[in-house]
């Protein structure tokens, strides 16, 4: 092992004037701030009261589809409730360095679940009458979903990261943090809307408490139309807000301005998706319809996918950069910077060290990685702590400590099992390449799905 | 200071929640002060959804709240005072019984409704047959038929007190009978 020498421009070997986090400072650690807690801010307990209103609301929506059709309601809310974990974790992954307080993930998902939905159906309602009154009943048949739904539940659900903005400014520290918040917000929002949709299509159904509808809802709206719903706008709209707290450096017309596309960005998407545009575009057969929902869906969500891949390769600029500036070969090494700072190549690690040592090794290079991030992230507030004298400053130092003698304390682990570097084999495929056979499998999985679903005569 | 930055968050609290106000009950105000019916022309083919037209009774308003005519399927309600008049149009793939059944389950699905007497056969002046029955609510007496054109249903529900229903039935039972679907009839 040699001293570090340089930090990783996009993933791990630049020079440090190169540094694409110091020329644009992407990322705004606060120091702990022992000033004010949670409980005395009164924004944390508006919050609280409205997502305590909205289970309220919603509350009463599931019970009257319980006891309804309670077989089909507790079949619908297990499946949705088991869908949503796989998106949970994956958000929650996004950002692995700079991780999110379970706290605050589970205010943005009830904000999305609850506050949003309970919201957004009483405005939908309305707006759909309004434009029925001063229009015509049909324009509202034709352009009211398009038209109400993506305008009130954009709005709703970015609300739930100004939300989180407004409790724990702290935490939304860079563009990133916005789109996991955002994202999040978005899930949860999906997941209850996707539940309610299941109800509506048994009752269309008038055979009684099936549960056949609830499978078809769930394989079409779980898949079909799951992977660029709610949780993909809403990502897109708290980019936004997380450029807007973030980027200080610019001007507030700049990154109001950025804010204000975003979310129009996630309105649009979402208005594509709603409008009836090309819905006898190609005919009636599956094929047409599944070139119909790639052609409406695979845009934003490949242009979500370029905006985490940015936001995240910027965090991991910065996080990783704090690891370069301690310049111990001890708590990080260059190959191990170069694996820290991708998703896939920390995986590779672990595979790496699994193959070369045994599991064991597979579980000190995760715990290695783990106590890097965190000791990244401890020595990006120590330092602002340090700066601004906050009166949390000693407990910052605390952590810094903490955080490097379990770095220490695995990679005397890894020593003993005779892997002492926890990094990623080169020859690992490109970050194109992965991207592309993510691409294909979801092409591949949404196909699959369509058969399963013209097959069911759900479709 | 910590004062200030509480006032500045409570204040910022009340916005975000004043905000989801207006779009919770602001928007609702709005449409209850605007009219929910309007009067439908006399004689003219009014267009249900999924290529399904009928002639509206004399004298009835369209409910402009519940009335969604799109290109597969829809939905029109018409009143005629208390007695509301819903005809829905949807992609049907079953029989003619089937789709009876479906019907007959969704009424019975509401706490109090019940089916009731036997159900006979009717015809529309297209020529289009389906099944008609009775049903009764908690103050209310109703009527239900269904027919199938061309694999889709057209679902016609009609509800109000006896008194209503009997004044209504006729003008009712006209408009039914010129429910078309495109050129088929």
């Amino acid at each position: 092992m040699t001293a570090v020498a340089g930090a990783p421009q996009r993933a791990g070997t630049a020079a440090p004037g190169r540094r694409r986090a110091t020329r644009t400072s992407p990322v705004r650690p606060s120091g702990a701030d022992t000033r004010l807690t949670l409980a005395q801010l009164p924004a944390f307990w508006v919050v609280v009261a409205l997502i305590a209103a909205g289970a309220v609301t919603m509350g009463g929506v599931g019970w009257e589809f319980l006891t309804t059709y309670p077989a089909a309601f507790i079949v619908a809310a297990v499946l949705f409730a088991l869908y949503a974990v796989p998106f949970w974790l994956f958000v929650s992954e996004l950002d692995y360095l700079e991780r999110e307080p379970p706290l605050l993930q589970a205010v943005a998902f009830a904000w999305g679940g609850l506050v949003a939905t309970s919201v957004a159906i009483a405005g939908n309602t309305a707006v759909q009458d309004i434009i029925a009154k001063l229009g015509s009943p049909a324009l509202a048949a034709t352009w009211g979903p398009a038209t109400a739904g993506p305008a009130l539940e954009e709005i709703t659900k970015t609300l739930g990261v100004v939300a989180i903005v407004l409790i724990a400014r702290g935490q939304v520290n860079s563009v990133l943090d916005g789109v996991v918040y955002g994202a999040l917000v978005g899930l949860g929002f999906q997941i209850v809307e996707n539940v309610v949709f299941a109800m509506g299509a048994v009752a269309a159904s008038g055979q009684g408490d099936a549960i056949g509808p609830v499978v078809t809802t769930f394989l079409l709206r779980g898949f079909l139309a799951g992977l660029w719903s709610h949780t993909l706008f809403g990502a897109l709209a708290g980019a936004g807000i997380g450029y807007l707290v973030v980027r200080t450096d610019r001007r507030l017309r700049t990154r109001v301005g950025v804010a204000v596309m975003a979310v129009l960005g996630a309105w649009l998407s979402h208005f594509l998706w709603n409008a009836p545009i090309l819905g006898d575009g190609f005919g009636n057969g599956a094929v047409a319809v599944l070139v119909v929902l790639l052609l409406k869906g695979l845009p934003p969500l490949l242009l979500v996918l370029l905006l985490i891949r940015s936001a995240h390769d910027r965090e991991a600029d910065y996080y990783v950069s704090q690891l370069v500036d301690l310049n111990d070969p001890e708590v990080v090494t260059p190959r191990e910077l170069r694996a820290l700072a991708a998703g896939s190549r920390r995986a590779g690690a672990r595979w790496h060290a699994r193959s070369r040592a045994g599991h064991q090794a597979y579980l000190a290079v995760r715990r290695l990685q783990r106590a890097q991030a965190q000791l990244a992230v401890a020595v990006s507030r120590a330092q602002l702590g340090a700066v601004s004298a906050a009166p949390g400053a000693a407990h910052l130092r605390g952590a810094v400590r903490r955080h490097r003698a379990e770095v220490l304390r695995q990679r005397a682990v890894l020593r003993r099992l005779g892997h002492p570097e926890a990094y990623a084999p080169a020859d690992q495929p490109g970050p194109w390449r992965r991207t592309g056979g993510r691409i294909g499998l979801v092409v591949l999985a949404v196909a699959v799905v369509w058969a399963a679903v013209s097959a069911l005569g759900g479709a | 200071m910590v004062r200030r930055r509480q006032l500045a968050s409570l204040l910022a609290g009340l916005v975000l929640a004043a905000v989801l106000g207006l779009i919770a009950y602001g928007l609702p105000a709005i449409d209850r002060a605007l009219p929910s019916s309007e009067p439908v022309p006399a004689g003219r083919p009014y267009d249900v959804g999924g290529g399904v037209t009928l002639v509206p009774p004399a004298g009835a308003l369209v409910d402009l709240t519940r009335t969604r005519p799109a290109a597969d399927r829809g939905t029109a309600v018409f009143l005629l005072g208390a007695v509301r008049y819903a005809v829905t149009v949807a992609p049907f793939d079953g029989g003619l019984t089937a789709a009876a059944d479906r019907l007959r389950a969704r009424i019975t699905a509401t706490a109090g409704y019940q089916v009731t007497g036997a159900e006979s056969t009717v015809a529309t002046a297209g020529g289009v047959t389906g099944i008609q029955g009775g049903y009764t609510a908690p103050g209310r007496a109703g009527r239900y038929a269904v027919f199938l054109a061309d694999e889709v249903a057209v679902e016609v529900t009609v509800s109000g007190t006896d008194l209503e229903l009997a004044d209504a039935l006729p003008r009712i039972e006209a408009a039914t009978g010129s429910i078309r679907r495109g050129d088929a009839s």
